[in-house]
């Protein structure tokens, strides 16, 4: 192979650039650029704690691009559709109709859950956003395939994208739960609306530190996109939702490990939370109806999970650490995004 | 004076693995033996480069010399696995035209949402929105979706908007070669207008005419190596001796 001594030809190289350069808007443009820093090329470096907040910064930076992938996959979604976002109305009303009438009254579930139609609701809702995040996050930066080939944007911005979009969703839940919730009557008009608060920070937090950490992985490993699913379904059943807590509560009975474990899931705490903060029937006595000897039904307050708020606490900083350890793992991960898609 | 360097790299290397199984159900069959289906490839090696401001430099080289991964890595789409790259100054990369363009959005949208792509901020599109349109000359077409358009008219917003970033640094990849004749033209021109202004260009393309007739300097490269370092004339000459 042949060998050029480089230093020669560079100085035949140089005198034509002399030749270019001749315009004032030229000069000064060099001129400006000489006096600013230079900056590494790509994603912030890879240090455990600099490299977090660089990456912060780096989203902070690039916020009204978030912007805008949100409102495009929000547009996009329904784009063609007459309807449009009646739609997203549509499937969480199905999803309600689904649960109250086959699980809540043939399979008699709103017999021994007060107000069953507002308790599933919220626990849908607030599930339909973690759901979302979780799912469509997973699929975001395999999505964006076309544009991480051939740009550099920060690489979070499409999970995040993907949160945003889904936290708009449950925004359109959160109106038809409020709008239901007002249509019986019981607004839940007191501090106990905080723990739905505190529920929604830890989805969301929740949701970030896997968005992160799944979107990456899926780039590598295209199981963990059927895995998530499967996952899903399994975490929507173990958790409080269409059945009640009190109703795990009298397995715990007898054998107490099993509250524990049950509780042990972060969901469980947001879920439960969530509840409690939206579903008003479930913080008093209620009577339903009269049981088969002809007694007033009583059904007694659910036994809320001892310490809750501490829980809620443990739950909200344990996943602050996953948010910051799957940030460092995506981090290392999108090096090589561009050629393993 | 035009001796200030806007990108500087430092023993870049980068090592492709070649994995040739993608699957949980393939790893785990293949587990142990996996060192079979993994593959070291180097596509660049130990690269020292400076590009200086107002210079516009080819990158040339035969299929797979690493050319494409530089440029990728000189825009921040790849990180070396050694070395550094730094730079300064605004960098625009006209990598593939219209890749951040969304089908089902208009054309407007999509002016918007790329423009953002490549670092322009709201304010900044809303003000060059006319000249984006007309620079384009597809005026009729600005809210009908880009699913419906003409490849032409695609790319030919898609340039528009990139050439309105006002970059310090622009990353070519094979791009200039679209549209109709005119419009090329038109294309060629404002490359030229951004010599003049000072920009720093940097060029991938096998049309080795056009490296010839724009560059200041040719890099050659081959193997994920530079060969060649200097003039474009002799670069060109170096390249088709190699072949």
């Amino acid at each position: 192979m042949p060998t050029f001594g480089p230093a020669v030809m560079y100085e035949v190289s140089r005198a034509r650039i002399r030749s270019h350069v001749t315009t004032t808007a030229a000069q000064e443009r060099i001129r400006r650029l000489e006096k600013l820093p230079f900056v590494a090329a790509g994603a912030p470096d890879a240090t455990l704690i600099g490299g977090f907040f660089g990456g912060v910064r780096d989203v902070l930076t690039h916020r009204s691009l978030l912007d805008l992938l949100i409102r495009r996959e929000l547009k996009a979604r329904y784009k063609d559709s007459s309807l449009g976002f009646v739609w997203s109305f549509v499937r969480p009303l199905t999803m309600l109709l689904i649960y109250y009438v086959a699980i809540g009254q043939f399979l008699g579930a709103a017999r021994s859950v007060p107000q069953y139609a507002i308790f599933v609701y919220s626990g849908l809702t607030i599930w339909g956003l973690y759901n979302e995040i979780i799912a469509s996050s997973t699929m975001s930066i395999l999505a964006n395939a076309g544009l991480i080939k051939k740009v550099y944007v920060p690489r979070e911005l499409f999970p995040l994208a993907s949160i945003g979009s889904a936290l708009f969703n449950f925004g359109i839940q959160m109106i038809v739960l409020l709008a239901a919730i007002l249509l019986t009557g019981q607004f839940p008009l007191s501090w106990n609306l905080l723990y739905a608060l505190a529920a929604v920070v830890i989805v969301i937090t929740y949701g970030t530190a896997l968005a992160l950490f799944l979107s990456a992985w899926n780039v590598y490993l295209r199981d963990i996109q059927y895995l998530v699913e499967v996952a899903l379904l399994i975490l929507f059943w173990a958790s409080p939702i269409v059945y009640s807590w009190t109703q795990v509560q009298t397995i715990g009975a007898h054998h107490p490990w099993v509250s524990s474990v049950y509780l042990a899931n972060p969901m469980t705490d947001a879920i439960l939370a969530f509840q409690k903060g939206m579903w008003e029937a479930g913080s008093k006595p209620t009577q339903l109806g009269l049981t088969a000897t002809g007694q007033p039904n009583i059904i007694q307050p659910v036994d809320w999970p001892q310490n809750l708020d501490f829980r809620l606490l443990v739950v909200f900083v344990v996943g602050l650490v996953l948010v910051w350890v799957a940030q460092r793992v995506f981090a290392r991960l999108q090096g090589n995004f561009a050629q393993e898609i | 004076m035009s001796n200030v360097p806007v990108i500087t790299m430092n023993q870049v290397s980068k090592r492709f693995i070649i994995r040739k199984e993608k699957s949980l159900k393939e790893r785990l069959v293949n587990f142990g033996r996996s060192r079979k289906h993994k593959e070291d490839f180097w596509a660049l090696r130990g690269i020292d480069l400076d590009i200086e401001a107002g210079t516009t430099v080819g990158l040339i080289g035969a299929n797979g010399s690493g050319k494409s991964t530089l440029l990728k890595v000189i825009g921040g789409i790849i990180q070396p696995t050694d070395g550094s790259v730094r730079r300064r100054g605004q960098l625009a990369a006209l990598l593939e035209l219209g890749a951040g363009f969304h089908p089902d959005l208009t054309g407007r949208e999509n002016v918007f949402l790329n423009g953002a792509i490549l670092g322009l901020t709201q304010k900044q599109i809303e003000g060059y929105f006319d000249s984006i349109v007309e620079f384009s000359e597809i005026p009729d077409f600005i809210d009908t979706q880009v699913k419906f358009y003409s490849s032409g008219m695609y790319v030919r917003l898609a340039f528009a908007i990139a050439i309105h970033v006002d970059p310090d640094v622009l990353l070519v990849d094979e791009v200039l070669a679209v549209g109709d004749e005119p419009f090329q033209k038109k294309c060629l021109d404002k490359i030229k207008e951004f010599q003049q202004e000072g920009r720093t260009i940097v060029l991938v393309t096998h049309d080795l005419q056009t490296v010839q007739d724009m560059c200041d300097r040719a890099i050659v490269l081959s193997h994920g190596q530079v060969i060649f370092d200097g003039d474009s004339v002799k670069g060109v000459e170096t390249l088709r001796a190699s072949f």
